[in-house]
């Protein structure tokens, strides 16, 4: 733009050359997509490897193109036309299904081989007990001080735990396993449809939602079997699943009428898997036959390529990610609180403040060594363990945890706090009733977030020695671990051969992309709910 | 419920009532458990790191334990069962992937953010902005995989020299891997430029891409300086990839060659070390916890010595990258 002389400037004057600047815009629209083209060119190919689409017979592939692609696209297109929102909201009760179905299968193995139910339903009424408990000390506040109600309830909870798992599992009865579930995660689910139906309907119709739930539950469990399914993994899924899904589809066409020509949506994609899946079952078309099988989810790893199963890794990913978790969230919340409700404005505070944003640049591997320094040489633990390997995790998430948490608070108004300050209410107070509730669900997002970090990590659980091959599900906190990405390095690089590049790691791969995908979309689905 | 009873319960409920103290004590143990974890980290990492050197300073003949020190940073010799560690290897290793990381991350990085904040309409950064977050979450296993098996070969298509394991695969990968981290701290820096520059370049009569060049990135120069340097950062302590797709011999790459012109050395930068297969530290570090390495404890410890170099560079690149932020930036 700058010009020499007068003259120039003249001539060249209301007039600029447009070039430039649209080769600018392209040429950084093309840098833009390198990263993401790319990779989406890699996530493809290597999920084509997995899966092995074009061994399927063209008849598989025609007759789910006429039953699913085909008919999904036109009413799709039929209501994205009437209604997009509607679309959405048929798309998010397939996305839930899906999702949380993989959630459930998760859960159904940890009832299976990790948990047994009995002692699962042990646990349950310890807690149960404890928080009856400590509701009724509570309720005693204007009786009982303050020290002596958090001694009682403190007493009572240690007892529970201590006694209730081991007098329970000492007796000589045994509940069968799917009624437990029954009676924890369906009623648990069932008590939750029925507070969410009760504050928009009425308490009749709550309570009403509530017990269809639970029968629901308990009738999925009966008919599991006849449908090839055990009862419990059927009582599971249909708590972790097909309820709270079915749920949350009859509340918004309820709700929101407008919306209700999404389910057609959802129909039509469930209709034409099954009917395509009965067609070609009939019509005897083979599928593709790919390497992310059932056996892959089942097997322990093997040194064939092909008999690899990623089991004991999901397995302890499942357990670590429980641990990370249980550690990361209190802690991660409670420093959040501490430096934005609390923590006064002094050299100190600004010494966390800067000390937290340098450790979540901390290289990962490094986490690593403290916890095999910390952990495993000071303390004496065991090697590679489920709970060094979660401790070391939460430790590596615990800076983005704080620093997400306290995002999610600072975007609590300041009137809301001022107003219960001005109503009278302390500090404690002021946190749990205002603060905390606006912003759990930014504080949720930024945790699954951190969850899907943890998962995904690989060099700390090598430098806190977890084994390379584990044949065996890790049974309980102290029992050593793998992780679906440990599994997938070990065989990437120590049984590094052309066999296990092109089947077991890219299932591998592609198990853990979709776990990771389906966790992130939970966060930002929340994420876009409640900030909207 | 007479008035005293209602003074009680005003009174009772002050900054100091057991469960305030009970509440803020806890949320500030909290918050204190990042100042031990950094502690502890700097302590443990600075103990084991001594216990190393005053090891193997009578390894090497030479005595005391700053001579060992000077061996282990000045070396260019890593062989672990020949108790040789000269670390220089390993961080010609690092520097080099994070040298290629960088040509690959930061014009790319800064041609994103300048897009998404500048040129994109809203629906195009809500489809990027995701695509992006995907881009930084695939973990960094699956990533070396790729660069292992499916980029080296396409690389050796136009290198046949190329080795099964060689930086220029890691340092691409990683420059991949780092894209959202330039993007998204350049981008914030970017978006806080306020309007009225930008209104005031256009009154002027710029278009909009002397509007981008020439207001936007000089005023968020500084973010994009501190991206830079986090995405750095995060380059040199990046593990799993470079583990996998660089190569576990320890290689002392030197990439300045010197050639002759009319009998004068001149040295020019020889970038066909890229070709070649290296062991950077964090791979080192993966390589002794998993690797056949007899050497014992003396193994175990330079593990540690490892991780103080590693954590001291990445430390001051943040600090660094901080006080750029801090210092340079331009207040509106």
């Amino acid at each position: 733009m700058a010009t020499d002389t007068d003259s120039q400037q003249l001539d060249g004057f209301g007039r600029v050359s447009r070039t430039a600047g649209v080769a600018f815009r392209y040429l950084i629209l093309a840098a833009t997509l390198f990263g993401i083209v790319m990779l989406g060119a890699l996530l493809v190919y290597v999920t084509a490897q997995a899966i092995q689409p074009f061994t399927a017979d063209p008849g598989w592939h025609l007759t789910f193109f006429l039953t699913l692609v085909l008919p999904t696209a036109a009413v799709g297109r039929y209501i994205y036309r009437r209604n997009p929102a509607a679309l959405g909201f048929g798309a998010t009760a397939v996305g839930a299904l899906l999702v949380s179905l993989m959630f459930a299968g998760g859960a159904a193995m940890v009832f299976i081989d990790i948990l047994s139910p009995m002692t699962w339903f042990a646990y349950v009424l310890a807690l149960a007990v404890s928080a009856v408990a400590v509701v009724g000390f509570e309720r005693l506040d204007e009786r009982l001080p303050f020290v002596a109600r958090l001694v009682a309830s403190g007493a009572v909870v240690a007892l529970a735990f201590y006694f209730i798992p081991s007098i329970l599992l000492s007796l000589p009865i045994a509940i069968i396993g799917w009624i437990i579930i029954l009676l924890t995660l369906g009623g648990g689910v069932a008590a939750l449809v029925a507070l969410r139906v009760a504050r928009g309907h009425g308490r009749r119709r709550g309570a009403f939602a509530g017990v269809a739930a639970f029968l629901g539950v308990g009738v999925i469990a009966l008919v599991g079997p006849f449908a090839g399914i055990d009862p419990l993994p059927a009582a599971v899924l249909a708590a972790i699943s097909f309820v709270p899904t079915a749920s949350y589809a009859a509340l918004t066409a309820v709700e929101r009428p407008e919306k209700r020509v999404g389910l057609a949506f959802t129909g039509t994609v469930l209709g034409g898997a099954f009917l395509g899946a009965a067609v070609v079952d009939v019509l005897s078309f083979a599928g593709p036959d790919s390497w992310v099988d059932w056996g892959f989810f089942t097997n322990a790893h093997s040194g064939t390529a092909a008999d690899a199963g990623l089991y004991p890794a999901i397995g302890g990913s499942i357990l670590l990610m429980v641990a990370v978790a249980a550690l990361s969230f209190p802690l991660g919340v409670g420093a959040a609180v501490y430096l934005e409700e609390y923590a006064p404005d002094n050299r100190f505070t600004r010494f966390i403040d800067v000390n937290i944003s340098n450790l979540a640049g901390v290289p990962s591997v490094v986490y690593g060594i403290l916890g095999l320094g910390v952990f495993v040489t000071y303390l004496g633990r065991p090697m590679g363990t489920v709970l060094v390997g979660g401790a070391t995790l939460a430790l590596l998430i615990l800076p983005i945890v704080i620093i997400s948490s306290r995002e999610a608070i600072r975007s609590v108004p300041e009137e809301t706090r001022q107003a219960s300050y001005g109503m009278g209410a302390t500090r404690w107070q002021t946190v749990k009733n205002v603060v905390l509730p606006r912003a759990f669900p930014g504080i949720m997002t930024g945790t699954i977030l951190s969850l899907g970090r943890a998962i995904g990590e690989t060099a700390p659980l090598i430098m806190i020695g977890a084994p390379n091959v584990v044949y065996d599900l890790p049974s309980e906190f102290t029992s050593s671990v793998s992780a679906m990405p440990l599994q997938v390095y070990a065989w990437a690089s120590l049984f590094a051969s052309e066999e296990f590049y092109q089947q077991a790691v890219p299932a591998g791969v592609v198990v853990l992309l979709v776990v990771l995908l389906s966790m992130n979309s939970v966060a930002i689905v929340l994420r876009n709910r409640y900030e909207g | 419920m007479s008035t005293d009873d209602i003074h009680d319960d005003l009174t009772q409920r002050t900054e100091n009532a057991p469960v305030e103290l009970l509440t803020r004590s806890f949320f500030f143990l909290c918050a204190v458990l990042s100042v031990v974890t950094t502690l502890s980290i700097v302590v443990l990492l600075t103990t084991e790191a001594a216990k190393f050197f005053s090891i193997t300073a009578p390894l090497m003949n030479v005595e005391g334990a700053t001579a060992s020190v000077v061996d282990f940073l000045t070396g260019t010799t890593w062989i672990i069962n020949n108790q040789q560690f000269g670390v220089l290897s390993l961080v010609s290793a690092t520097l080099l992937i994070t040298l290629g990381a960088a040509v690959v991350a930061l014009p790319l990085g800064v041609a994103t953010a300048i897009y998404l904040s500048e040129y994109a309409t809203e629906r195009a950064r809500s489809v990027l902005k995701p695509a992006l977050e995907v881009l930084a979450g695939v973990p960094t296993v699956v990533y070396g995989f790729f660069a292992l098996v499916y980029l080296t070969p396409v690389l050796e298509l136009v290198f046949p020299s190329i080795g099964t394991f060689n930086i220029l695969s890691a340092s691409i990968i990683v420059g991949i891997m780092i894209i959202p981290m330039v993007a998204s701290i350049s981008e914030d820096a970017m978006s806080a430029v306020p309007e009225s520059l930008r209104q005031a370049g256009y009154g002027m009569g710029a278009t909009k891409f002397d509007v981008s060049t020439g207001i936007v990135v000089p005023a968020s120069l500084s973010g994009i300086f501190s991206s830079f340097i986090l995405a750095l950062s995060r380059a040199i302590g990046e593990t799993m990839a470079v583990t996998i797709a660089a190569g576990a011999q320890a290689n002392f790459l030197n990439p300045i060659g010197v050639g002759t012109v009319f009998g004068v050395p001149i040295p020019y930068p020889d970038l066909s070390v890229y070709l070649e297969g290296a062991l950077p530290m964090t791979a080192a570090m993966v390589q002794l916890r998993t690797g056949d390495v007899t050497g014992g404890g003396l193994a175990y410890r330079s593990i540690f010595a490892i991780g103080l170099l590693l954590f001291l560079i990445t430390l001051v690149m943040n600090i660094i990258s901080d006080i750029v932020a801090q210092r340079y930036r331009e207040e509106y």
